[in-house]
């Protein structure tokens, strides 16, 4: 994992200890994120120089003791219990709060490591007017104490001099073992409270929960609770929806000027069209989504890092509960109406196995921004832009039907699995709720960042490479035929002018493609939801990830309108059936919305799935129970209206 | 008694925990037996409630508090 002559530096502790803020401090830029082999933890990594001497530091997910309860905690345990490192463990406690922090101090201890203590926060330990005697303790407990301020970075020069010029020969916490677990953790507390006794000084109390329990007060209330709730929500959804669509706007633009550069000034040819067509309109459909997936992860993280967070899943557990869920189900339930991908890895806090799972697999029917370009399309189609009912816009309520119905089927689908997921095994919900601090803004900038990274690449790599695959499968078909098509044409060439003639050409080389194939071939599962081939194509690129529909349509109605003269939703409102009628009728049309609210069409996240669950039934049932809720509700929708 | 019949703002002493899992995380996060532990807030639909003990401040369901015994103060 690293050179032999480096020395890794372990940093653990409790939850909300400032370990980060600790890490950070160390490393600064020279930090990367990865996985735990195995598992899906993040794993923080990263060093610091002295005198030519490398330190790699690692941070392990907090912890309150070493008998973990979620799995975030085993790891942590698995670590510590691991007897071939010699690493140097530096404990993160919160000085406020040290009788809970030496217990897993001292059971860390008791593994035969090596420990230095940091005592951080230390500042407020001074604003509650208390006194640490740090010899003391630092004897009592046979270990360096080293006093620090994370926030503000003092101390840190102490804590590495004490890193570089450690020699202690470890001693044992306890003396007489036991092997009851909860007997154990009552004698290291007992004389944990001796140790305290003698080394800290009680003057003053601890303020740092005064002013919280005051803002719980109303954050927490009964009805203004809710209500706070509520219109902060109103707020992300308007952040999300209303203030992105300018970076958006941007983007697209950038991306059309992208693409026409490329067209113009690389020769004609397959490069060109596979560039153009594939890579860049590919790359443009995820690109797109980014200020979304950033205006997102930009409000969770301020939320989860002042605290409130913890206080919206207290207030909403008894609620998702009825459903299977649980109080932090909130979070991932709330990024997936972003994207599903970081949503799915968030729900890792869940300590609950089962209230986790169920989490996973109904999350993906939350309607995601990559449904948005599909529901703009389609419901304009059926929807004028000014059409209202009494106030309200009309396509402006449609669309949010359509997230409700997503919503309301997700709670509806996780009941169901309640009952038929077995529990493997009972966990409790507790749930620490944090003093309110104010957001860390350089830690919501690196949350971002490492969240819109993960999307653009694990669901780029994807949908990039299903770009590609259906470039290819539309480009070409099976044998001759192409040239055949080239051929019988060569011969009308007198009687059609120049422009009829090429669409004729490329709208039959279409139908004749793989892709034309496969379509045909799945028309006749399809056509009870009132599907035609060409929608058949979209179903099947879109299984890549939604948003690839539009470009789909964008190519196979293109065809025929070589310069590109009519916007694509001109082109599907002519779009005809095989009788000669018009394609997207209401039924059709609604059906088609009801089938990409409902079906899971999305590779990236059944890639996350698969490495979340570590199994592959999860995604299958998901794929099958999204699939068929898709079908019958696309064709209830279109038997009602046609 | 057990914790979960305690109203908002009343107090007790923790006796035992019976489930062991439970009492070996609830323990970790600082409410330790023989000492007091208090009911800071319910939740509006009755459950979960906010627990206090020293300067732990925690979220628990009522199916959970029904497992802690208490002696009231
Ligand atoms: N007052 C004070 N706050 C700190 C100090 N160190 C960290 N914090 C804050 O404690 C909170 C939790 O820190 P974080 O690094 O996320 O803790 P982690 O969960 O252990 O990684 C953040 O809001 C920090 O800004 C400190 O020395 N003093």
């Amino acid at each position: 994992m690293s050179d032999i002559s480096d020395t890794n530096i372990v940093l653990v502790g409790n939850p909300n200890t400032g370990k980060s803020t600790l890490f950070n401090l160390l490393t600064g830029l020279n930090q990367k994120v990865g996985n735990f082999p195995g598992v899906t933890v993040d794993k923080k990594t990263g060093y610091f120089k002295i005198n030519d001497t490398k330190y790699n530091v690692i941070d392990l997910p907090g912890a309150y003791s070493l008998n973990p309860n979620s799995e975030d905690e085993k790891i942590t345990r698995n670590y510590i219990s691991d007897t071939t490192n010699n690493d140097l463990i530096v404990f993160v406690a919160d000085v406020t709060n040290l009788k809970r922090n030496l217990l897993l101090c001292s059971q860390i201890i008791d593994e035969g490591k090596q420990v230095i203590l940091g005592l951080n926060m230390m500042d407020l330990l001074y604003k509650n007017k208390q006194e640490i005697n740090l010899e003391k303790l630092a004897a009592s407990l046979g270990c360096p104490v080293i006093p620090i301020n994370a926030r503000l970075g003092k101390g840190i020069n102490k804590l590495k001099e004490s890193i570089t010029n450690y020699q202690v020969n470890p001693t044992p916490f306890l003396t007489e073992s036991n092997n009851n677990t909860i007997d154990d953790t009552m004698l290291r507390f007992k004389k944990i409270d001796t140790i305290l006794n003698d080394c800290v000084t009680n003057k003053g109390e601890n303020k740092s929960y005064l002013l919280t329990k005051k803002i719980d007060n109303i954050l927490t209330h009964k009805i203004y609770g809710y209500l706070i709730f509520l219109i902060l929500l109103f707020i992300i959804f308007q952040a999300i929806f209303s203030w992105s669509s300018y970076p958006m706007d941007l983007i697209e633009s950038g991306f059309i000027w992208l693409s026409d550069f490329v067209a113009t000034n690389l020769p004609e040819g397959v490069l060109n069209d596979l560039l153009v067509n594939g890579v860049i309109a590919g790359l443009g459909g995820i690109v797109i989504f980014v200020p979304q997936i950033a205006i997102l992860f930009a409000f969770i993280t301020i939320l989860e890092d002042t605290g409130y967070m913890a206080r919206v899943s207290f207030l909403m557990d008894r609620i998702l509960r009825i459903f299977g869920l649980n109080g932090k189900s909130i979070i991932p339930l709330l990024s997936s109406t972003a994207c599903a991908v970081p949503a799915i890895m968030s729900a890792r806090t869940i300590g609950n196995p089962k209230e986790r799972l169920i989490t996973i697999m109904v999350a993906p029917l939350m309607s995601c921004s990559a449904r948005i370009p599909v529901y703009t399309i389609l419901i304009a189609l059926i929807v004028s832009e000014d059409s209202t009912i009494s106030i309200f816009n009309l396509q402006g309520l449609l669309v949010l039907s359509l997230y409700l119905l997503g919503f309301v089927t997700a709670l509806l689908s996780a009941l169901l699995m309640k009952w038929l997921i077995k529990a493997k095994q009972q966990s409790a919900f507790t749930l620490e709720m944090p003093i309110y601090r104010a957001p860390r803004w350089k830690n919501v900038g690196i949350e971002i960042v490492s969240k819109v990274k993960i999307f653009l690449f694990d669901a780029g790599k994807i949908i990039i490479a299903i770009s590609i695959l259906l470039w290819v499968l539309s480009s070409y078909g099976p044998g001759d035929t192409f040239e055949e098509i080239d051929k019988k044409y060569v011969q009308n060439e007198q009687q059609l002018d120049k422009d009829e003639l090429s669409s004729k050409i490329a709208s039959e080389k279409l139908e004749a493609s793989y892709a034309g194939i496969i379509g045909k071939t799945i028309e006749p599962t399809i056509k009870p939801l009132g599907y035609d081939w060409k929608i058949g194509i979209s179903l099947v690129t879109s299984f890549a990830a939604r948003e690839v529909f539009v470009g789909t349509m964008a190519t196979l109605y293109s065809v025929g309108d070589e310069d590109n003269t009519k916007s694509i939703r001109q082109k599907m409102m002519e779009a005809k059936n095989a009788d000669g009628g018009k394609l997207y009728t209401t039924a059709t049309t609604l059906s088609l919305l009801i089938f990409y609210v409902f079906a899971m069409q999305c590779m990236a996240t059944l890639a996350i799935v698969y490495r979340e669950t570590k199994s592959i039934k999860w995604p299958i049932i998901q794929i099958i129970y999204m699939g068929a809720l898709a079908y019958i509700g696309s064709f209830v929708i279109y038997t009602i209206f046609s | 008694m057990t914790l979960d019949t305690l109203k908002e703002n009343e107090k007790g002493i923790i006796e035992s925990i019976s489930d062991e899992s439970l009492a070996i995380q609830l323990l970790a996060m600082g409410f330790i037996l023989g000492e007091e532990v208090k009911v800071e807030r319910i939740a509006p639909l009755n459950d979960p409630m906010i627990i206090t003990s020293g300067d732990n401040y925690i979220s628990i369901r009522k199916k959970d508090a029904k497992q802690i015994k208490i002696n009231k103060t």
